[in-house]
């Protein structure tokens, strides 16, 4: 069984749950438990605020993000049917709220760069195996790059590439997050391979011209 | 291959999607085209990158006040569909209502019972006089209160669903809405009159008048009220309960499930929707089940611990209450502390760091505690009077010098360079007196440069002036550079 809820903790972040103490929290949270609330929250705010920080790869208003999550969240549970681990529900809201904000910005300037990906406090590659600066340098210039790319993509064909592509999930498991079928995912996602790789292709690397490649295949 | 090879072709050769033949022979044309090897870098870079992407932590952040925010936005909306349900009440008991008083005046002017089975009675209600006849005069309104906030704890505070800069400068009146996140504030509303809203807590001041002080709680409040005036009441509403009460400390705590009544001294009367009711008198509690009935539940002593927990949530007051004399002389300080530590500012303890509280201007002395618990002073602080603008007074508790080797190499520095010859010329003149066995504790700063911050005799058996001779001796010891170190030190003499 869980323990009793300490508010002043916030000792549930690196915990996991197992499916019964999962559904006691959510069936706790559902009696409108303030103690359920908190653990929740506790439990879950940074996976949510990781999960929207990568998929808009900046951290722009992402508490006023991962306050919508929640919100959503806290208001929904009583139509949660179970049918997914409370995460993956979760990570579904994160994905339809991300997909909001993406189009709200469609047509501002890129948000992402440098200074953004400096502003990461805590990459844990940089901590197994410390890199020279000149290839951090790097490495996050690559990133930008991939950011840019995905900026360009129309919301729902980002949403699936960066499911797929970066986060490595399979069609099943990206229809349940966009709440859409597997062979609508499919297509969405071919278009936007092609387009996004060919926009990493013709990307300018370090101040250089576009490569302005026509491909004949 | 003659013709160029789409970049996504690289990313699905790359995470090995397809056949090591058709790889071979998408190499083979890379080698001899530019263009297309070009791309394959370019793919494969932005391949290498996804890893590093998928690891990436959250920035941190401010998860207290996104708490607050989440469980302000919940909790209002659950206030309005409470008061939704509420309304929607009203319109079917006013249409019972006429219903009822249609039926009586058919049966009054028939003379007709409505029921052939229901008794007829010689007492007979006097019928309501009509509103038109009763011209009453104009009664004045109450007169309305506001409360100041004193203390804020550990955490953020939203007034009204917003984070203010200076909450101390706000006035709280009915209709205000206050919602903390893990910390807690104390709201001052008369003389020896305030509450403090505890963690994770919303507080709704309904009605807050010379006549009735109504406070919607859900989570923990503390309150602490002067006697009531003649005909003016003091009410908590925590879900289905009502606590009602004169002059008294008490706390209540509102949960989905459960509504808790601990009084500290005084009585309150808690009452239920079915009009059920249970006093619980000094250092009483009772738990009340929600939907169960009151009547059902029983009120038990509270233990010394839990007295004492009542007694520390104390909401703080502050003496002399005027709302606009306080509102205009006294300002807000800020004391923030690295670690647990308590602190207290005049002498009085204020709880936990960082709090920020309500002061007179004026120098103000604060001490925090130490690792055993013991207070130390922690400095002084100039508070100004407030002003349009004004920046808050702000104190740093300094961090706690912990004694490791650092102290015991200065100690023995200290020990070292004494001049026993001057020391024995300070207390040459009690020991031809034959005093003997006397001695002196200071207490010392050194920082990492060698330089002696503050060197104080704290204590001695001595007179006055040999203890002086005695510190310009330990004064003249040079230290070398090393660790910073703050210590006691006892000479015996």
């Amino acid at each position: 069984m869980l323990l009793r809820v300490k508010r002043e903790t916030g000792g549930y972040d690196r915990a996991t749950l197992d499916p019964a103490d999962e559904a006691d929290l959510i069936a706790r949270c559902r009696a409108d438990d303030r103690g359920a609330h908190d653990e929740l929250y506790h439990r879950f705010r940074r996976q949510v605020a990781a999960n929207l920080y990568r998929v808009l790869g900046d951290n722009t208003d992402l508490d006023d993000l991962a306050q919508e999550v929640f919100v959503i969240a806290f208001r929904g549970l009583e139509k949660f049917r179970g049918d997914a681990r409370l995460s993956t529900w979760l990570y579904r809201i994160c994905v339809n709220v991300a997909l909001g904000r993406i189009r709200t910005r469609k047509r501002r300037p890129m948000a992402i760069g440098v200074a953004d990906l400096d502003a990461a406090v805590f990459d844990p590659s940089l901590v197994e195996r410390p890199e020279q600066p000149d290839r951090t340098m790097e490495r996050r210039q690559d990133q930008a790059r991939v950011y840019r790319a995905l900026e360009q993509l129309a919301p729902k064909k980002r949403i699936v590439l960066y499911l797929h592509e970066i986060e490595g999930l399979d069609l099943k498991e990206i229809a349940y997050l966009v709440d859409s079928n597997p062979v609508t995912v499919r297509t969405r996602l071919f278009y936007a391979r092609r387009e996004f790789y060919r926009l990493i292709a013709n990307e300018p690397i370090d101040g250089a011209a576009p490569a302005g490649r026509k491909d004949e295949s | 291959m003659s013709r160029h090879i789409k970049p996504h072709r690289w990313a699905d050769a790359l995470a090995g999607r397809i056949s090591d033949p058709e790889r071979g022979t998408m190499q083979r044309h890379a080698d001899g085209c530019a263009s297309c090897a070009r791309v394959r870098d370019r793919v494969g870079r932005a391949s290498d990158t996804f890893p590093a992407i998928r690891d990436q932590s959250a920035p941190e952040l401010s998860w207290d006040t996104l708490r607050a925010r989440v469980h302000w936005s919940t909790s209002k909306e659950r206030r309005e569909k409470q008061g939704a349900q509420a309304r929607r009440r009203i319109p079917v008991l006013a249409w019972a209502a006429l219903a009822v008083t249609t039926a009586g005046g058919l049966a009054l002017i028939t003379g007709t019972a409505l029921s052939p089975a229901a008794p007829v009675t010689s007492e007979v209600t006097p019928p309501i006089a009509p509103p038109v006849a009763a011209k009453a005069p104009p009664v004045a309104p109450p007169k309305a209160l506001a409360g100041l906030i004193n203390r804020i704890w550990r955490g953020e505070v939203l007034i009204d669903g917003v984070r203010l800069e200076d909450p101390f400068a706000r006035r709280i009146v009915a209709g205000t809405v206050i919602a903390t996140g893990e910390g807690r504030v104390d709201v001052q509303f008369g003389d020896a009159s305030a509450f403090a809203l505890g963690p994770h807590s919303t507080l709704d001041i309904r009605r807050f008048d010379a006549q009735i002080i109504e406070l919607a709680v859900d989570g923990t409040i503390d309150i602490e009220v002067a006697p009531r005036a003649a005909g003016q009441r003091f009410v908590v509403l925590a879900g289905e309960h009502a606590i009602e009460v004169r002059g008294t400390q008490f706390r209540v705590s509102h949960e989905a499930s459960t509504t808790t009544v601990a009084c500290s001294h005084g009585l309150v009367a808690v009452r239920d929707r079915a009009q059920g009711s249970a006093l619980v008198g000094a250092a009483r509690s009772v738990q009340v089940a929600t939907g169960a009935a009151i009547g059902d539940s029983r009120v038990v002593p509270l233990s010394v611990e839990e007295l004492s927990t009542l007694a520390a949530a104390t909401p703080m007051t502050l003496a002399l209450w005027d709302l606009d004399t306080l509102a205009t002389s006294s300002a807000p300080l800020e004391i923030a502390a690295a670690g647990k530590r308590e602190v207290r500012v005049d002498g009085i303890e204020l709880g936990l760091a960082p709090l920020q509280v309500r002061v007179m201007p004026g120098r103000h002395t604060v001490e925090a505690t130490d690792a055993a618990g013991r207070y130390r002073r922690a400095g002084w602080v100039d508070v100004a009077a407030p002003s349009a603008g004004a920046k808050h007074a702000r104190l740093d508790v300094a961090a706690e010098v912990v004694p490791g080797a650092g102290v015991s190499e200065r100690r023995r520095q200290l020990r070292a360079g004494i001049d026993q010859a001057a020391l024995a010329r300070c207390t040459r003149s009690i020991s031809k007196a034959g005093l003997t066995g006397t001695y002196l504790q200071v207490e010392l700063s050194v920082d990492a440069s060698g330089a002696v911050g503050f060197l104080n005799v704290i204590d001695t058996d001595l007179p006055s002036g040999p203890a002086s001779c005695v510190r310009e001796v330990l004064a003249d010891v040079r230290f070398k550079t090393g660790a910073a170190a703050n210590w006691r030190e006892k000479l015996d003499l």
